[in-house]
């Protein structure tokens, strides 16, 4: 213990004995510890943004629908037990985000024009903590109750269509026998999106007016709960599974959108990988700073080999010397990291680019997501890389010949 | 249909008020629809397709039986002949021989353009839906050339898969529809349906040659001309099938 005591002080002094080479080092492991966290951060939240939008798309964490439906979204595809039943099941296991829709693609007609959509049945009571739509930023209202017999579409398409709150368009779908089933409804609300895309493509109508028209009875298209944390939804799919019992085929949402699931999975290896390649830039200069330290006080650490210092307690003193190094760097770096991202936590706003970023999915407020897991895997691969880097210089300074190294000039 | 029967019972008990000497708004339309398709009839109309840059003509049969069922198949151009359109209720179907397939018109496709004409799918499949899915009232009633004209409006009821603010049609007593006016929900026109000549053919009076057209494009509209008409002749039910459309007996 009075060994290390001794070591940490010598490192220490030595660290301070040429403070203008170890302050450019400290710097340059402060801004290498900066750039790694809040660098990060910010991939961290676009790729959080670009699933969370995604999964708002979709949306819900884990969905159950009839094993053909994913091929072929239509009103033949239901699932097998009513809504009722449904109903009765989930909120008796005690779930409290979930809902059941009917999802079906239908085309919507207005005295001008007509698109293509995707005819969302819903009931506003249970959609409220699912759905992208804020009801409160609805213009005019959002649905009421499941048997509303208005409609609410996005602005931009009210935009397309040219019609606007209080007019009404037509709705055509087909039934399960592949008939026509149409019906007029009244837009009562036009709902805003981050993502232009949703504005278009989606309309809401109340889900018993939706069974009507397309005269499925009590049936519906997909059920969707919604988990905590999407990155882990297992409770919630086992339970699933075990209350749809066999009734529809339950998925995950990284399992219906593989696209955004491996995203996750590659950024979690991008953020390891981003980590280790700044750091290799950084040990070079690491490993730099400590050889010429070493090769400075060869005649120094001779001596103290000739007085009986153990090469070990050599070795030891150069790589606290490093370590120390790190440490004060990376408290630095991490401490500004922090700084950084506190003043911009609420959003950077990059609208400047907003329609290339559209395209990607992704909405033009950037938030910065410092994850403690990013924190602790930078400070621990930089500690222990830089550990492992400085074993070369300490190793040879360890085993100099005391005479040949005093000598030395 | 069941509506109709239902309207006609309300019709004959419900008592006439004082100053409505004339008929009923939507006796008249109905009277409308099924003076023009008759019980069933047997005609031969040409259809003229204008554009601003060009245009084109095409002649073409049509068979009705009832209110829903309709044949029609194309006999000039050559190129287009034998294209057939088969409408039984609400569905639709079309047949090529060059492609030699039925196929069926899926709901996103009945507010498309039948035959690259201004008639959308929809108005040739469902005609009568004019009848009971709008409230009708006169708007008015005129002396033209010794004729009763009466005025009618449409308007949809609230959950009818029209889009239109409302209709208003002109017909005269005679139960020819002399336009038909489709207004936007701000009540703006936006199309228009006139009928340019009058004359008898087949034993009625119908309207001879027909224009669609959209107000704000004017030299784009399509005019149907009747050639000639039967009506009330006997149609197998096996003229209005698949197979018939498929492989023509007639």
């Amino acid at each position: 213990m009075h060994r290390l005591a001794i070591l940490f002080r010598l490192a220490w002094r030595n660290l301070w004995r040429n403070h203008r080479r170890t302050l450019i080092m400290l710097m340059a492991v402060v801004l290498g510890t900066w750039a790694m966290i809040f660098m990060t951060a910010l991939m961290r939240g676009m790729v959080t943004d670009v699933v969370k939008d995604g999964i708002s798309a979709l949306p819900g964490h884990v969905q159950a629908h009839h094993p053909d439906y994913r091929d072929d979204p239509s009103v033949a595809n239901l699932i097998a037990v009513s809504d009722a039943e449904l109903a009765a099941r989930f909120s008796a296991a005690g779930f409290v985000k979930w809902a059941t829709r009917v999802r079906v693609p239908a085309v919507i007609t207005s005295e001008y024009d007509s698109r293509g959509v995707t005819l969302l049945g819903v009931d506003p009571m249970y959609e409220r903590d699912l759905t992208f739509v804020d009801y409160d930023e609805v213009t005019g209202r959002f649905l009421q109750s499941a048997d509303d017999s208005g409609i609410v579409i996005g602005a931009k398409l009210a935009e397309t269509l040219n019609t606007e709150v209080g007019k009404r368009i037509v709705l055509m779908s087909q039934n399960p026998d592949n008939d026509i089933a149409d019906r007029g409804f009244r837009v009562i609300g036009l709902f805003k999106a981050n993502i232009r895309a949703f504005e278009e493509n989606y309309v809401f109508a109340g889900k018993i007016t939706v069974q009507k028209m397309l005269g499925i009875g009590d049936q519906v298209s997909e059920l969707v709960v919604l988990a905590d944390d999407y990155r882990n939804v297992e409770a919630e799919y086992n339970k699933t599974v075990e209350l749809i019992d066999g009734g529809g085929e339950v998925k995950r949402w990284f399992e219906l959108d593989p696209y955004l699931g491996s995203m996750l999975g590659v950024m979690d290896g991008f953020v390891l990988v981003w980590i280790i390649v700044i750091f290799l830039a950084l040990s070079f200069g690491l490993v730099n700073t400590l050889v010429m330290a070493v090769f400075e006080r060869v005649r120094e650490i001779g001596l103290m080999l000739a007085l009986g210092m153990r090469p070990m307690n050599i070795l030891g003193q150069i790589v606290v010397e490093s370590s120390l190094l790190l440490a004060i760097g990376l408290a630095i770096g991490t401490a500004l990291s922090w700084a950084s991202v506190q003043p911009i936590k609420d959003g950077i706003d990059i609208s400047i680019v907003s329609e290339g970023l559209d395209m990607w999915g992704m909405s033009s407020v950037l938030y910065p997501e410092l994850l403690l897991s990013d924190v602790i895997l930078a400070n621990v691969v930089v500690l222990l890389l830089g550990f492992l880097a400085s074993l070369s210089p300490a190793w040879r300074a360890a085993h100099y010949e005391p005479i040949e190294a005093i000598t030395k000039v | 249909m069941i509506s109709h029967a239902f309207l006609m019972i309300l019709l004959a008990v419900a008592p006439i008020p004082a100053e409505s000497a004339h008929r009923d708004a939507t006796e008249i339309v109905r009277d409308a629809v099924n003076h023009w398709r008759g019980l069933s009839s047997d005609s031969v109309m040409t259809m003229v397709i204008h554009r601003a840059d060009w245009e084109r003509s095409m002649t073409m049969r049509a068979w009705t039986k009832g209110d829903d069922r309709t044949l029609v198949r194309v006999l000039e151009p050559r190129k287009d002949r034998g294209n057939g359109t088969l409408t039984d209720d609400e569905n639709m179907w079309t047949y090529s021989p060059k492609v030699n397939r039925v196929i069926k018109i899926p709901s996103s496709m009945m507010g498309q353009s039948w035959m690259g004409s201004d008639f959308s799918n929809k108005d040739v499949a469902r005609m009568d839906d004019i009848i009971d899915q709008y409230d009708h009232t006169i708007l008015g009633v005129e002396e033209v050339d010794g004729v009763t004209v009466y005025e009618i409006q449409s308007v949809p009821h609230e959950d009818a898969a029209v889009v239109w603010g409302r209709e208003v049609l002109r017909i005269s007593e005679d139960h020819v529809v002399l336009t038909h006016k489709f207004y936007d929900q701000d009540d703006e026109l936006v199309k228009m349906l006139t009928s340019l000549e009058i004359g008898e053919m087949g034993g009625r009076v119908i309207a001879q040659r027909q224009r669609m057209g959209k107000v704000d494009a004017p030299d784009e509209w399509t005019e149907i001309k009747v050639v000639t008409v039967d009506y009330e002749v006997e149609l197998q039910d096996s003229l209005f099938t698949l197979s018939n459309l498929r492989n023509p007996r007639d």
